[in-house]
């Protein structure tokens, strides 16, 4: 069978599910940033494939995806940030032990 | 390409670079947030000139400019002057970086007027990305293990919500070819059951959206964030966040969901019926967990869960309605506003009473009302309008929004609204009994900065007049309610 | 047929790269496996015929933000703790099953309209217009410009020692 839509959508889907599940189980939050950028991918994956398969003279995927893209870098960098001052202040990044306030 | 539609967002970022700019040159810092609330002023003009012009689209369809917006225009340049206002004594206990501050309440103010006016979903999730960072920064603003803890929890959560709305975006894009909520309205207004049938993509993308937003408005099941990151950010941050955040997102979901999807009756059924049973769970939930707190700072993050459950009355009211009836809108918007100037007046005055006993715990307020009597009975009027009681806005704001609902044949829900309220006033009457009638720890008055009084007046006068003559601020929300496209 | 080839070979490698990247414990490991999953996402966008986008690709994900994210690795290494699980193992693990499934089962049981028309290449051209031209997304574009000065801003109030 050829490939089509589905196939890419499918991949999609998988990585996506495989960010989320990394996103909430992870104990380091540098992973959980990872597994952020893997779910973004996922997404970007999804938006291209329908902007090919869907829409190909408008390109809109291709333009959210670089949207979605620069939002990633500027969230990235933002996370990392703050990880280091949490690092500089606690000496750990464990989400766990950074989980001082009570219910 | 009409840049004058666009005067008060360029005046707004103008004045976030200026402020930046300034703080290179001025000792006094006090001066940064004079400009800052010119700014927000002279962006506040802009809007308002605007009023009574004719609903206009431009930039490619990617924003309207109709009373919608500039309703919500006007409500968050009015959150982030008062925030700026009441955090003036809070910012000169920092050593540096006030100009980035106060940049970033702007920044963040900008998002969110650009979400209001966005009907386009890559500036609607631009827009909103731009205000959520700005907020995950601010909230981590004070560097100290709990203010990063909070910071990057809300930002961990934000990010993966984020994702999920973003995957909710591609999968209505793909079904539907377009970006466009215009579009995207004719289109959906086309399919019939069967097209419903063929694509549950676009079912499944709708999901996916409400999940994505209802991360912002603190709805249950995506409130976890809350009560910790509301406990851990400096406290001004709480409530810009706790306000502003959560009328951006309404926005929001009331242009995705009354342009794009409120329409044909039997799709709008099932959402109504979502979104009443989401609106119970959230309001029983946070009135529940709100009870046993100590910290006034995550009592309140329990009760704008609650309150953010009550709003979702408002929106169940809207699903159930028949197509063309705004009512639905007008009492979510006017209760937005009510719900504004009281969650921000009860901050304002536990800024300044934090500040000063250096706590948050509910038990250290005790006696207040020997040591500061305005600053008491602000609180209390704050208090008794998030109650709803009468002669505060929220008691106008809640009969509007469950009479709505009980109009719509929504009765179980409204009485499971007002068994509620009542449960909330026991935690809200709390804080007043220990203000009123405990003993004061020490005599020390507490000081206030004159700015912050100053909020404290306006949004306790506003509690009043929207509370004993609220038939202006409901036309004006009615008037707000009428959508461009609707 | 090539073209299947190529897309089965890039879809098992990033899904492998992405199992890599949630169960290895050594969190520079996991980095690492995050590049090639970059990299393998690139390849699937050349694929699509989304030429420059595969570029930008390449130059922002794994050109800066991979950069980026090990280089906060670097400064902030737990050694002993490197990167397990937490407790909400397994109600992660069903909620991601239950989310590929749902949205497998709805996007495999979607009349999808596609388009009879072949794919634009190339698409520079094409999507420097979308953004920057007449009827374009150039205000999007500025809101994103402000974003990022915020997240400069933001980066610079949150690292920088008092």
């Amino acid at each position: 069978m050829s490939v089509g839509l589905e196939h890419y959508l499918v991949l999609s889907a998988v990585l996506f599910a495989i960010g989320l599940y990394g996103a909430l189980a992870k104990r380091n939050t540098i992973a959980i940033l990872l597994c952020i950028e893997i779910m973004l991918n996922a997404v970007n994956i999804a938006m291209v494939a329908f902007s090919r398969y869907v829409a190909p003279q408008l390109l809109t995927g291709h333009v959210f995806v670089i949207f979605i893209m620069a939002v990633a870098a500027a969230e990235a960098a933002v996370g990392v940030a703050i990880i280091m001052a949490i690092y500089r202040s606690k000496g750990t990044v464990d989400p766990t032990e950074i989980d001082s306030m009570k219910r | 390409m009409d840049l004058g539609l666009l005067a008060p967002e360029i005046s707004l970022a103008a004045t976030a670079v200026a402020v930046i700019l300034l703080d290179l040159f001025v000792e006094r810092k006090g001066a940064l947030a004079i400009v800052s609330v010119i700014g927000l002023m002279v962006s506040a003009a802009f809007t308002i000139a605007m009023f009574g012009d004719p609903a206009q689209v431009s930039f490619n369809g990617t924003l309207a400019v109709d009373s919608f917006a500039l309703f919500f225009k006007l409500l968050f340049l009015g959150i982030a002057a008062l925030v700026i206002l009441a955090s003036v004594d809070y910012v000169s206990k920092f050593e540096r970086f006030q100009g980035e501050y106060h940049a970033l309440i702007l920044l963040s103010a900008l998002g969110m007027l650009l979400m209001a006016t966005a009907t386009e979903l890559i500036t609607i999730y631009v827009s909103l990305e731009l205000a959520s960072i700005s907020l995950y920064i601010l909230a981590g603003f004070l560097k100290d293990p709990k203010s990063t803890e909070s910071s990057i929890k809300y930002l961990l959560l934000g990010a993966t919500a984020s994702a999920v709305l973003l995957y909710g975006m591609a999968l209505v894009f793909g079904s539907t070819g377009t970006t466009q909520l215009g579009e995207i309205t004719q289109q959906v207004q086309a399919l019939g059951a069967q097209g419903v049938a063929d694509n549950p993509a676009l079912v499944l993308g709708i999901i996916l959206l409400i999940a994505g937003f209802g991360f912002k408005i603190a709805a249950v099941p995506f409130q976890m964030w809350v009560p910790d990151v509301y406990e851990g950010a400096p406290t001004p941050i709480v409530a810009y966040l706790s306000v502003g955040s959560k009328a951006a997102g309404f926005a929001v979901i009331l242009r995705v969901f009354s342009s794009a999807f409120g329409l044909p009756d039997w799709l709008s059924l099932d959402w109504g019926m979502v979104f009443a049973v989401l609106a119970a769970i959230g309001m029983t939930v946070g009135n529940v967990s709100a009870l046993p707190q100590t910290n006034i700072k995550r009592m309140f993050g329990y009760s704008s869960i609650a309150q953010a459950g009550y709003l979702m009355v408002g929106l169940a009211a809207m699903g159930v309605a028949s197509a063309g009836e705004t009512i639905g809108q007008s009492t979510i918007l006017f209760f937005l506003l009510s719900y504004s100037l009281a969650n921000l007046g009860a901050f304002i005055a536990i800024i300044a009473i934090t500040n000063k006993i250096d706590s948050d715990l509910i038990e250290d307020f005790s006696g207040l009302f020997k040591r500061s009597p305005l600053l008491t009975l602000g609180l209390t009027l704050c208090l008794i309008s998030l109650i709803g009681m009468p002669p505060a806005a929220g008691f106008m704001a809640k009969f509007y929004i469950f009479g709505g609902a009980a109009q719509n044949g929504l009765l179980w829900l409204v009485i499971i609204a007002v068994l509620n309220s009542v449960v909330s006033a026991f935690y809200y009457l709390r804080v007043v009994k220990v203000m009123w009638l405990g003993e004061p720890a020490s005599v020390e008055k507490v000081p206030s900065s004159g700015a912050l009084r100053v909020a404290l007046t306006i949004t306790c006068l506003g509690v009043l007049f929207v509370g004993i003559l609220p038939g202006f601020a409901m036309k004006a929300a009615e008037l707000a309610a009428k959508m461009f496209g609707i | 047929m090539a073209f299947d080839i190529a897309f089965w070979l890039l879809a098992i490698v990033s899904v492998v790269a992405a199992l890599a990247v949630v169960t290895l414990r050594n969190i520079f490991r996991a980095a690492l496996s995050l590049v090639l999953c970059f990299i393998t996402v690139a390849g699937l966008y050349v694929t699509l015929s989304a030429d420059f986008l595969a570029a930008v690709q390449i130059l922002v994900y794994v050109g800066a933000i991979s950069i980026l994210l090990i280089l906060g690795i670097m400064l902030t290494r737990d050694v002993q703790l490197g990167s397990p699980t937490n407790k909400l193992r397994f109600p992660a693990f069903l909620a991601a099953i239950v989310f590929f499934g749902t949205v497998a089962w709805a996007v495999l049981n979607t009349t999808w309209g596609i388009s009879p028309q072949g794919p634009l290449e190339p698409t520079t051209a094409t999507l420097a217009g979308k953004l920057f031209g007449e009827n374009g997304y150039i205000l999007t574009v500025e809101i994103a410009a402000v974003l990022l000065l915020a997240a400069i801003l933001g980066a610079i109030v949150l690292v920088r020692e008092k």
